[in-house]
């Protein structure tokens, strides 16, 4: 049973006084990842809001662990040496590496076309064109996706995407209701749409590619925003039980959202902890995907407060007007 | 109060098997974790075979996991991905240049006979339907004499007889034999030959002998019913695997650390049984994850990381609840248990989310995908049983006996403690809760 006492006449967050605050506060920062998005589809040739990498459009990526440090200067020399070799475009990024081996003091990435077991002597070009300009580089990764498998796995991480939120909003409506569904899903959207655009951004700035991990990232922040936008809803379902008779939809999913306000921050604060260690010092693989992890779970934790709960209580609303009318 | 305790012990027993699973069963790890390498092939569809049926792939899969056992570098896995694709893991290697070469060839032996010749005086070659099907074996061997490596053969039955068929019509002229459509050698035919054995010598040149070691295993090994091409690889060295391994339990340990801290610092007593539910949550993950055995690549750490974020927040939900009830004047009971009541269908249904999404990366991701999914899901769900049982068994335990019971062990002040607004709810709930007093 609800307790009576817990519905006060202020709050620290007032959803229903302070609406526009809070959704002008996620317009203003979704438009910069929504244009972001929109420069990418218009300036790529595949038409892609984000940068893909290599898992989605095919390609080769060779890591080289050498023991020197390399300029700017070198890379470009690495680079006309490779294009001297028959190796078109590639490109090359140089990556600090502080590893427990002496002997990789950084890593040479070079991405290339897709090499498939006929290109065997260009792996060795590659190795040769690096032997003469670094100190003892050693190949220590190689990725490679032929072209139709990456479109393939284009089209299935896509499928999967869908497939969650069919799944999320399908269990919403069954266990709550189905405008807590439209709105759970509208306050995902949010989310994902934030996190694509912040890496639309980083792609344009810094030429970050997304890989098949990005999509996990994208899909466990989904089940993450839903986690917490269900834990408020539980709340509001829990105190519209006992206190619909008495207080406005508003009110009482002002009390809820404050209720849940120290588990909302406190959840978060947690999986940030955990997710800022794997980002920090875990492997450099990983770190773009923690990194979408993270943003996530910030825009998450932000939607379930200020984006999903403004949402419902002004859904009530003009339920309730429509209802007196 | 001796249910309470039995559970305990159960508990205790299960942390305890857990522990000994751990330190008994090896890890899986990935080839991302261990250095290695994983080739995908997709098998190519020609003139001759227009559609790649099981048949077609599981003699594929045969022929293939012959010649990578031909590789003799321990554990490979060959397994089949959809109905074209095969996955071949090859640990412990990191270049796969003799690996790939090996898969790409298709080891087909032809013997031929002249035809005519053309205006520049070369041989034309017809085929004679003599090929490497109709071999039993082969051999390194070296010549007796010269010392030359060479290719012993040796023919099945029906073999044997084309071959003496074909060195009688033959005697006098040469014979060829190629191999991948390349003209290893050309000898002429003295006489015919019965018997069922053969030589492949190499020509004026002579063969090194990894070139003889290479036709014989891939001979043996078998030709491939199709053409596969490779169209994907993922090759780790063994020290970026190491490297990854050494910063994963660096990240895990201090994720856990701050995790434990911060419960600790802002929940006070209940914070430290829910660290205590923690670590049980984490041995517990974990040897689930040596019984089945789950493969343990980067992304599935991370995964199970992550649950341990999620873990926490059960335990977050529940002590905020039972804070808020004590808040309202309820008794210390009442509290924990209503808060474990209310608290239990927000952490069901927002697990329930995760797991549907983790059971659709599952069956639609590829790999590392697949690892990351199968690594929370299992999580998820432990992290279900130990808040609602370690927890609340571990909160019954310390508080039931009525002597802990100063607000500061739950970071509360005695002034926020409001009257209960109502003396008989209270004793209902305690009722209907079989408090323990």
């Amino acid at each position: 049973m609800a307790n009576p006492n817990l519905i006060k006449s202020s709050y620290l967050i007032d959803v229903v006084k302070h609406r526009w605050h809070y959704l002008l506060i996620s317009i203003v920062i979704l438009i910069p990842c929504i244009l972001a998005m929109f420069y990418l589809m218009f300036t790529q040739p595949n038409h892609s809001p984000v940068k893909l990498g290599i898992d989605f459009t095919g390609g080769t990526i060779l890591q080289y662990g050498v023991n020197n440090s390399v300029t700017p200067e070198q890379i470009s020399k690495i680079r006309t040496e490779l294009e001297n070799n028959g190796v078109n475009n590639p490109i090359i990024q140089n990556i600090s590496n502080s590893s427990a081996d002496k002997n990789i003091k950084n890593i040479i990435s070079i991405k290339t076309r897709f090499m498939g077991e006929k290109n065997n002597n260009q792996i060795d070009k590659i190795t040769m064109v690096l032997a003469q300009n670094t100190q003892a580089p050693q190949l220590i990764s190689t990725t490679s996706v032929g072209p139709t498998l990456g479109k393939e796995l284009l089209k299935n991480s896509l499928a999967a995407l869908l497939l969650a939120f069919l799944g999320i909003v399908i269990y919403i409506s069954f266990r709550f209701q189905a405008d807590y569904a439209i709105i759970a899903l509208a306050a995902l959207f949010h989310d994902a749409l934030f996190v694509v655009g912040v890496f639309a951004i980083l792609g344009i700035l810094y030429n970050v590619q997304v890989d098949s991990l990005f999509i996990t990232a994208i899909l466990t922040v989904v089940g993450f925003s839903v986690h917490d936008t269900i834990v408020v809803f539980d709340r509001i379902r829990e105190n519209n039980r006992f206190l619909a008779k008495k207080y406005t939809s508003g009110e009482i999913i002002n009390a809820s959202v404050n209720q849940t306000l120290a588990r909302s921050l406190n959840t978060s604060l947690t999986t940030l902890l955990t997710l800022s260690a794997l980002y920090f010092f875990g492997g450099s693989t990983t770190k773009d995907f923690i990194l979408a992890m993270i943003l996530g779970i910030i825009a998450g934790t932000y939607s379930s407060i200020f984006f999903a709960s403004v949402l419902l209580a002004w859904d009530k609303e003009i339920k309730a007007k429509k209802a007196n009318a | 109060m001796k249910n309470k305790i039995i559970l305990f012990w159960t508990i205790v027993l299960i942390a305890i098997t857990c522990t000994i699973v751990i330190f008994k069963k090896p890890t899986t790890l990935g080839l991302d974790l261990v250095g290695g390498s994983r080739l995908t092939l997709e098998a190519q569809t020609s003139s001759t075979i227009k559609k790649i049926t099981p048949e077609i792939m599981d003699s594929l899969q045969y022929a293939i996991e012959n010649r990578v056992n031909a590789l003799g570098v321990g554990e490979t896995t060959v397994q089949k991905i959809g109905d074209k694709r095969l996955m071949i893991e090859i640990p412990n290697i990191s270049d796969t240049a003799k690996a790939k070469e090996f898969l790409g060839e298709t080891a087909e032996l032809e013997f031929k006979r002249p035809k005519g010749v053309t205006q520049e005086g070369d041989i034309i070659w017809e085929s004679t339907g003599l090929t490497g099907k109709d071999l039993k074996k082969a051999l390194v061997g070296s010549a007796p004499g010269s010392g030359e490596w060479i290719v012993s053969i040796e023919f099945n039955q029906e073999g044997a007889k084309k071959f003496a068929h074909l060195t009688r019509d033959l005697v006098g002229q040469q014979m060829a034999i190629f191999f991948n459509g390349e003209l290893k050698s050309a000898p002429r035919v003295n006489e015919e030959i019965t018997g069922g054995h053969a030589q492949i010598t190499g020509g004026d040149g002579g063969f090194e002998y990894q070139e003889v070691k290479n036709m014989v295993d891939l001979l043996n090994a078998g030709a491939l019913p199709v053409g596969a091409n490779i169209i994907e690889e993922n090759s780790v060295g063994p020290t970026l695997g190491a490297d990854s391994i050494q910063k994963s339990k660096v990240a895990g340990a201090i994720g856990l650390a701050l995790v434990m801290i911060f419960m600790i610092v802002y929940y006070r007593a209940p914070g430290v049984i829910s660290c205590i539910a923690l670590l049980i949550y984490s041995i517990i993950v974990f040897a689930i994850f040596k019984i089945i055995p789950v493969t343990l690549t980067l992304a599935g750490i991370a995964g199970f990381i992550l649950s341990i974020g999620m873990a926490v927040d059960a335990n977050i939900l529940i002590f905020e609840r039972t804070k808020e009830e004590l808040r309202s004047g309820r008794s210390l009971f009442t509290a924990i248990n209503s808060g474990f009541e209310r608290a239990f269908t927000s952490i069901f249904d927002s697990n329930m989310t995760t797991i549907i999404t983790c059971a659709i990366l599952y069956a639609l991701g590829t790999g590392v995908v697949k690892g990351f999914a199968l690594t929370l899901a299992i999580g998820v769900l432990v992290s279900m049983f130990s808040a609602i049982t370690v927890t609340k068994n571990f909160m019954h335990l310390v508080f039931g006996t009525g002597e802990l019971k100063h607000p500061a062990l739950f970071g509360l002040r005695a002034e926020d403690i409001q009257d209960a607004y109502s003396a008989t709810e209270t004793k209902k709930e305690k009722a209907k809760f079989g408090v323990l007093d």
